[in-house]
């Protein structure tokens, strides 16, 4: 009976506490995207409720810094010590992120910021109407000052600006500089310009195979995570393209791609790996397993590992060195990353305008400095509101080495029509063509379907 | 079932129990029906239109059989259901086998021996399907695992095998991980099943003759008939219940998509998609209906029995 | 007895064999989950397995307990969103706390949730479901029967939007609901309730006890392995599943441990440390579950299985 009378309060308590802790269902900084009203959530309307200045919620993609919040508490609470304006920062993973985002969407959900590159703000949720047009902050000082290539790349067709740049960068490689010097294969790289010509590479891998008998790059497949790094070594290999600088097509079936991907499944140094995405490449390149990793940039580089051992260093303390991908003449085209925020449309306009005045703040002021050094990459604007910000990496020697990639910084192709659908298909078809299914087959039936989609 | 219509039951009685029968009902009818009911209903409308992730309402315009039509002839979802069908055909025979095996060889153990077994064998279920998936994938990895250490140590292979990156092994990994973690239960309930087989049955069979084998088919796999039934229902579900194995190791990729993980992705990563809600319901009642039929053709077994 | 054949030794002997080496394999697992949260840096990116830590280190559970800071409770008054505009009505909060201790806490109020609900109503309905004969009774079983094996992804799309319209989205009830309408703890009551003999009831409803009386002073107790073994049953199913937890909780502060530790996996660059570190604290809670009710666990669960 004790027993009995004790469960019963237990339970009891349970309950009520559980109701209380886990009861309503929004997030309490979050209105609905609809609320009372059952119309689309697309058109802005005045809300009903007084709102809830001061309040914003901002889901964050892994950009450098950007995804530790150490680093972002700093810069938020800096913000809010400003503005009045609290930030709630949710923090999202390569991984599954999208899916979060989507599934919030799904549910009514949507952060009020999103920070991320315009492959996902404008081609994907700016394109389907989730996101506020942001072209009325950007003046005529703003366009002079921000990257022509980024604020293009910001641009919806329709010429609704989606996102507004905060950082840039150059996605690159990355080579284990004592592995390369051990196998004699040191000779193949110039260190002064950070770039190697097809050959180069070529012989790199074979006298690294040679000295260590094991795979020493790995075109990673699993998932799409870091994809940019495999697009970038088939691309550049023989001088192929990913999609039309018009960016309506995906043309990664040319010659120079399917040559490129038939000269690395030849190559027994370079393995096609199911079982890795970009996160686990960097990890066993860490390792010191491989001797060259393909999903890199400077903040990999400024990053240091896990073992502790330092920045620019594996597990093992074995020097990194960032490199171009390997080009036939030598100078890559390489992947460009643009990162800033968006708004999501949840239609209450005094959010919108917290937004705003977020985004301004971040991207637009004195503050800019800092909220472009917590990203680790280059600003995307020379000066901001009289703040010159060409030099703020001035005192960094790695970023000032790397600013030496920037002017092959490519097309950003990340925009084309149906870009989602099409990276599912482009590490499927390195899956298949890892397996050694035909090559020119395989790759013409992936682009095939990634037209298709894009189409539909 | 009959007793449903029993000829003694008077009609007040018929209604007091109708009353006091669905009273009884009520809470848990609440969340059935609100929960997995209804979104059934709503999943199987849907799967005729094409519905998709922009669309402010719940369903998108009526399109017919299309999704379904579309799905007959969609590569990757075929795959997808042939893998699932793997793994359920493949790891609901061998999780009983195996633990039908284990059970007759630890029942007869002492009793600290015997329990220590048991809980040895229900770990892997108790240790939580994200601990599991995360350290098997380490176990597993091309480079570092464990895995081609030891092979490699032990001379059975000489080159590192790419686990979970081959499509040849990958979906055999995955197997095995659910299988480790399927067959905690069914151990647990066939040695209490043993425990309780009719003595005087098996010492009647012996003196007539009957060997060791035939005790066992014709004398205990018969009195265990329904142990065995309500292991191969668990394990049935805990096979459709390895999504988390899938995201977390392959994300579909490497041969090893079932229509569960697919649902998802669809639903999800290919928002661009026209119709893509519509289509991934599509395939979700398709899943429903092959499942519908397993479940009854195992409770139809079981009623023969 | 028979006296043992020099085969049937053989055989024995094997089979005790396996049976240790099987163990072992089960165990192992485990024990590298434990000891890789207690490794250095060095020793977790070793290129050859370290079997034993060369030093039991405590770090990566500093790198864990860094990760996020969240309140470490947030109570909220029920439905408030829907009086509040939408907006979920904050009561009280705590002091910033490191998230891995929030997830922990919030895997196991949402597992403990679920098993209460669950195992009440499903008792109630197994014994209405057993020993009622209600019209339409056969055809809710079947109905039942057939949705054990559903798996949720197939009813992901229109569950989420349910939650979206229930607010209860980015909320442990999302998670909790759908689990307590899974048919299958009314399916196993059901079995149990078999049991009770008719004659019972009759005489207990001759007394003149009311039905409620009667499910709880006769039906209760005697079904009480069943609900035991139901209760740890939904505890572990729930704690498990990962895919609910993924789709209906957006926020860091709702998370649960293993969605978080499945968070961290995605995370740029892998960290097996860390997340042996968060595979630890994921399943040290359950384990510890287990091994409490474990007597109740193979009674109940055995009981309700024989007698099917």
């Amino acid at each position: 009976m004790k027993m009995k009378k004790l469960l019963a309060i237990v339970l009891a308590m349970a309950m009520v506490m559980a109701l209380a802790a886990c009861g309503g269902g929004k997030d309490d900084s979050q209105p609905p995207a609809d609320d009372q009203t059952q119309s689309g959530s697309q058109t802005p309307e005045a809300p009903e409720e007084p709102a809830s200045a001061g309040e914003l919620t901002l889901w964050t993609y892994p950009i450098g810094n950007w995804g530790k919040e150490e680093e972002v508490k700093a810069i938020t609470d800096a913000f809010t010590a400003d503005t009045g304006i609290s930030v709630k920062v949710e923090y999202l993973a390569y991984a599954d992120g999208d899916d979060k985002v989507n599934s919030a969407i799904t549910a009514k959900n949507a952060p009020d910021l999103i920070m991320e590159g315009p492959e996902r703000l404008v081609t994907n949720w700016g394109d389907k109407g989730y996101l506020v047009d942001l072209s009325d902050m950007f003046d005529d000082t703003d366009k002079s000052e921000i990257n022509e290539a980024a604020m293009a790349a910001c641009t919806h067709s329709n010429g609704s600006v989606y996102e507004y740049p905060l950082v840039i960068t150059a996605h690159c490689m990355a080579i284990n500089l004592d592995a390369f010097k051990e196998a004699g294969a040191d000779v193949y790289l110039n260190l002064d310009t950070h770039t190697w010509t097809t050959t180069d590479f070529i012989n790199a891998v074979e006298a690294l195979y040679d000295h260590y008998q094991a795979p020493v790059g790995a075109v990673y497949c699993k998932g799409q995570g870091g994809d940019q790094g495999t697009r970038a070594l088939v691309n550049n290999l023989y001088g192929g393209t990913f999609a039309t600088a018009s960016h309506d097509q995906y043309t990664w079936d040319d010659d120079e791609n399917i040559k490129a991907l038939e000269q690395l499944k030849s190559m027994p140094g370079i393995a096609f790996d199911a079982s890795l995405e970009g996160g686990d490449e960097i990890k066993v390149f860490y390792q010191g397993i491989l001797k060259m990793a393909f999903c890199w940039n400077i903040a990999q580089q400024l990053n240091p590992n896990q073992a502790d051992t330092g920045a620019g260093l594996t597990a093992n303390g074995e020097e990194i060195v960032f490199m171009g991908f390997p080009a036939q003449g030598g100078s890559p085209a390489l992947q460009g990353g643009i990162w800033g925020f968006g708004i999501f449309d949840n239609g209450d306009q005094a959010r919108i305008e917290n937004a705003k005045t977020f985004i301004k703040w971040m991207c637009d002021s004195e503050h800019t400095v800092d909220a472009v050094k917590t990203a680790n990459y280059f600003a995307a604007r020379s000066a901001a509101e009289g703040t010159d910000l060409s030099g703020i990496w001035a005192d960094n020697d790695i970023m000032n080495e790397y600013q030496i990639l920037m002017p092959y910084l490519g097309d950003y192709y990340q925009v084309t029509k149906g870009w989602a659908g099409a990276r599912t298909e482009w590490w499927t078809m390195l899956q298949k063509v890892g397996e050694g299914a035909d090559i020119a087959e395989t790759v013409a039936a992936y682009a095939a379907n990634a037209n298709a989609a894009d189409a539909g | 079932m009959a007793k449903q219509s029993h000829p003694t039951m008077s009609r007040a009685l018929q209604r007091r129990e109708n009353i006091s029968g669905y009273l009884f009902l009520l809470p848990s009818l609440v969340f059935f029906i609100g929960f997995v009911v209804i979104p059934m209903l709503i999943c199987i409308i849907t799967s005729l239109t094409d519905a998709n992730m922009h669309d402010q309402g719940m369903f998108g315009s009526f399109v017919g059989l299309s999704n379904f039509t579309k799905l007959m002839s969609d590569g990757t979802f075929l795959e997808a259901l042939k893998n699932t069908f793997i793994i359920v055909i493949v790891s609901v025979p061998t999780v009983c086998a195996f633990s039908l095996w284990v059970s007759s060889a630890i029942y007869k153990l002492s009793g600290p021996v015997l329990s220590a077994f048991r809980c040895i064998f229900y770990l892997p279920v108790v240790t939580g399907s994200v601990a599991v998936t995360v350290v098997w994938k380490w176990m597993y990895d091309n480079y570092t695992g464990i895995f081609n250490h030891v092979l490699k140590g032990v001379g059975l292979i000489d080159q590192n095998i790419n686990w979970l990156g081959d499509s040849k092994y990958a979906l055999w990994c995955i197997i095995l991980i659910l299988f480790t973690t399927s067959v905690g239960q069914p151990i647990v309930l066939y040695v209490s099943a043993l425990g309780n087989v009719d003595q005087t049955l098996i010492e009647a069979a012996e003196v007539d003759g009957a060997n060791s084998f035939q005790v066992f088919w014709q004398v205990k796999w018969a009195q265990m008939m329904p142990t065995t039934l309500y292991i191969l229902v668990i394990t049935t579900i805990n096979s459709f219940q390895c999504f988390a194995l899938i995201q977390l190791l392959t994300k579909g990729g490497a041969g090893t998509n079932t229509v569960m993980y697919h649902i998802y992705w669809t639903a999800f990563k290919l928002t661009e998609q026209a119709g893509h809600f519509g289509y991934a319901n599509a395939m979700g009642v398709v899943l429903a209906i092959f499942i519908g039929l397993l479940s009854a053709l195992q409770f139809k077994l079981a009623k023969e029995k | 007895m028979k006296i043992e054949t020099g085969r049937g030794r053989a055989y024995k002997i094997a089979s005790v064999i396996i049976l240790v080496i099987l163990a072992f394999l089960f165990t192992f697992p485990l024990y590298w989950i434990v000891t890789g949260a207690f490794k250095n840096g060095a020793d977790i990116n070793a290129t050859k397995p370290i079997w034993v830590p060369s030093e039991w280190v405590m770090n990566n559970f500093d790198k864990l307990m860094k990760q996020r800071s969240v309140p470490l409770w947030e109570v909220y008054l029920p439905f408030g969103s829907f009086f509040n505009g939408g907006k979920k009505m904050l009561l009280t909060a705590g002091p910033e706390a490191p998230a891995a201790i929030r997830w922990l806490i919030n895997a196991v109020l949402m597992c403990v949730l679920a098993m209460l609900f669950t195992c009440l109503t499903a008792a109630m309905a197994g014994y209405a479901l057993a020993k009622k004969r209600f019209n339409g009774r056969a055809i809710l079983f079947s109905l039942i029967v057939c949705a054990m094996a559903l798996p949720k992804q197939v009813i992901l799309i229109p569950l989420l939007k349910e939650m979206s319209a229930l607010r209860l989205y980015d909320s442990l009830w999302a998670v909790i609901f759908p689990t307590v309408g899974w048919p299958f703890g009314v399916f196993l009551m059901k079995q149990f309730s078999e049991s009770i003999p008719g004659e019972i009831l009759e005489a207990t409803r001759i007394d003149g006890a009311s039905e409620l009386k009667t499910f709880t002073t006769v039906v209760m107790p005697m079904i009480k392995p069943g609900i035991g073994a139901l209760a740890i049953f939904t505890f572990i199913n729930c704690w498990n599943d990962y895919f609910m937890q993924l789709v209906m909780l957006a926020s860091g502060s709702n998370f649960t441990i293993p969605l978080g530790i499945a968070t961290l996996q995605a995370e740029t660059s892998v960290d097996n440390g860390l997340l042996m570190a968060g595979a630890t604290l994921a399943a040290a809670p359950i384990i510890i579950v287990f091994l409490i009710f474990q007597k109740y666990f193979t009674q109940g669960i055995t009981m309700g299985a024989v007698k099917g």
